[in-house]
């Protein structure tokens, strides 16, 4: 394994000024506006106070975009470039290039979901036990690596000018779907059962039984994982679907065999398109 | 290494038919062709980037990827990108760490002339800079055979030149250099020997010399005061097959440039400041090209 390679991952996502905006900033950002406005109403029994189940909305919503944006758009983009041909071409296997990424990928959602956390602690005053407050930070970071899979079919799918909006698009439905915008509790009965086939839903679901006291159900952690499962699936079939991008400018043009110039200029290939 | 019978086909298109080709430790080989002619495709099935459909390929005595694992055979890539967001010396320490026997990171950045921008970011170099940066992560990989795709598509006349000085410095020392390229004049100066790859297949391998006489054809030109029967005349010479004459200019093309002149020089001719042309690399490539019988 090369360690080298994801220290390097790691810095790269750590150069990138996006990465701090839209998954640690935007959070803490909602997390304050959203706890001021509907965090101190009157909790029925059974239920979490406002301060809690947004934090726990918004440390799921921060993780979750933490990783799809450093795995789809990334890869996309490294496709296109060429730069994963040129690691094929080198002495590392694609599963630890991929392990790799992952791996860098999910560290980024750690941040994400601890600073919400600490931003509820101190300025809300959101008190849980050490015990709470380690099991909900591990199972929720645990639960965030689903979206890695999402993030890498994503990336080997589409081409790097649709992969950005394709999935902050999907991010963003799936976090209103999923009950992170809007207390999953006030959610339409049909929409309710919906929002319980999310990822995201579910996701957030860890956090908020672990906050409530008590074990994330064993549904919360079927769906995760069939939704990882399923994901991964979906990922294999994107990275070995035949004609990517990459590998479509290694087919010769028909018209070519019949060339007889050479002049540089008629010679030049196109940059790589990518997917529609 | 060597390949035998390897066919590619990509769909309906044969990128590659029966190719065999046999390079020898410490050789300079050019393999020359145009856009389509199977050479990016004979890269791939070299470096195992791509399986071949039938035939055989050895790199050093082993299959392509496992020469690739152990450090044997690096490449620089025609479409290769680079890791966005890291600097010049931090991507060349990850190919020094991935391959066995690694040049050290500064020894490379030297050979690439890249030493003062050690620390600039990928992504913020020049094409020339961005090139010489693709051939020092396979130079880094410190291999017995170093393969360069169309390694100076991108570089103005001073780039080139700095590139394949870079170059013969690297190959002189007993290493084995195989480059694909349309730029013709590289060739004669850089390769011990090109292999000219047409419609998938080599149509014809030899020396860059050989190369030229197989399919060229040397120029004579002189200038002479026309008169009705010197055409005729010209015509006759043995060994002209194309005569033109234009105002006192006369040139003849030749494919025995030895025997036309003993014969223009014994005739009656009265010619003078003759020059003969060697035949250009860019003709016979063109010749060899336009019909490969």
């Amino acid at each position: 394994m090369s360690t080298h390679f994801l220290r390097l991952e790691i810095i790269r996502m750590l150069r990138d000024p996006k990465y701090l905006a839209l998954a640690v900033l935007a959070p803490i950002g909602f997390y304050l506006l959203f706890a001021t406005l509907f965090g101190g109403g009157p909790v029925q029994p059974g239920q979490l106070k406002g301060t809690v189940e947004i934090m726990v909305a918004m440390a799921a919503y921060g993780a979750i975009w933490a990783v799809l944006s450093t795995t789809a758009p990334r890869i996309a983009e490294e496709r296109q470039i060429g730069w994963l041909q040129q690691l094929h071409a080198m002495p590392l296997p694609t599963s630890q290039v991929l392990f790799a990424k992952v791996a860098a990928s999910v560290a980024t959602a750690l941040p994400a979901i601890v600073l919400v956390c600490t931003t509820a602690a101190l300025l809300k005053g959101v008190a849980l036990t050490p015990g709470q407050w380690l099991a909900l930070t591990g199972a929720m970071w645990a639960g965030s690596s689903v979206f890695a899979a999402l993030g890498i079919a994503i990336g080997y799918a589409l081409g790097a000018d649709s992969a950005y909006p394709v999935s902050y698009g999907l991010y963003m439905a799936m976090s209103a779907m999923g009950g992170l915008w809007v207390p999953p509790a006030i959610l339409p009965s049909g929409m309710a059962s919906f929002a319980h086939a999310l990822p995201t839903y579910q996701l957030a679901s860890l956090g908020w039984r672990i906050a409530a006291g008590q074990r994330p159900t064993l549904s919360s952690i079927a769906v995760l994982a069939a939704w990882g499962l399923g994901l991964s699936g979906v990922a294999v079939l994107a990275y070995r679907r035949p004609g990517m991008p990459v590998r479509r400018r290694r087919r010769p043009a028909l018209s070519t065999t019949t060339l007889s110039t050479t002049a540089p200029s008629t010679t030049a290939p196109s940059t790589t398109v990518p997917d529609a | 290494m060597s390949l035998g019978g390897v066919d590619k086909n990509y769909g309906p298109v044969a990128a590659v038919r029966e190719l065999n080709l046999q390079i020898d430790r410490g050789e300079t080989v050019a393999l020359l062709g145009p856009n389509g002619a199977g050479k990016s495709t004979t890269v791939a099935v070299m470096l195992g980037l791509t399986a071949p459909d039938a035939g055989h390929v050895a790199i050093c005595g082993t299959a392509p990827r496992a020469a690739v694992l152990r450090g044997r055979i690096a490449a620089m890539l025609q479409d290769a990108g680079f890791m966005p967001g890291v600097t010049v010396s931090e991507l060349l320490t990850l190919g020094s760490r991935l391959y066995p026997h690694p040049l050290g990171v500064g020894e490379t950045l030297e050979l690439a002339q890249l030493s003062t921008l050690a620390r600039r970011r990928v992504n913020r170099l020049s094409g020339g800079q961005s090139q010489r940066l693709r051939f020092a992560l396979a130079a880094v990989a410190n291999p017995e055979v170093l393969v360069l795709d169309e390694p100076t598509t991108a570089l103005d006349v001073t780039g080139r030149a700095e590139f394949w000085q870079a170059m013969r410095a690297y190959s002189s020392t007993g290493r084995t250099l195989l480059f694909a390229t349309h730029y013709l004049e590289e060739v004669s100066e850089n390769a011990g020997r090109a292999v000219v790859m047409m419609g998938g297949s080599v149509i014809a391998d030899g020396t860059p010399e050989a190369i030229r006489r197989l399919a060229g054809l040397s120029t004579i030109r002189f200038s002479l005061d026309p008169d009705a029967g010197a055409r005729r005349q010209l015509e006759a010479l043995p060994g002209a097959c194309d005569v033109e004459l234009s105002g006192n200019r006369a040139s003849v093309r030749t494919g025995d440039p030895d025997t036309t002149i003993r014969a223009l020089v014994a005739s009656t001719i009265a010619w003078r400041n003759l020059e003969v042309a060697a035949p250009t690399l860019d003709d016979s490539f063109r010749i060899l090209t336009k019909d490969p019988s």
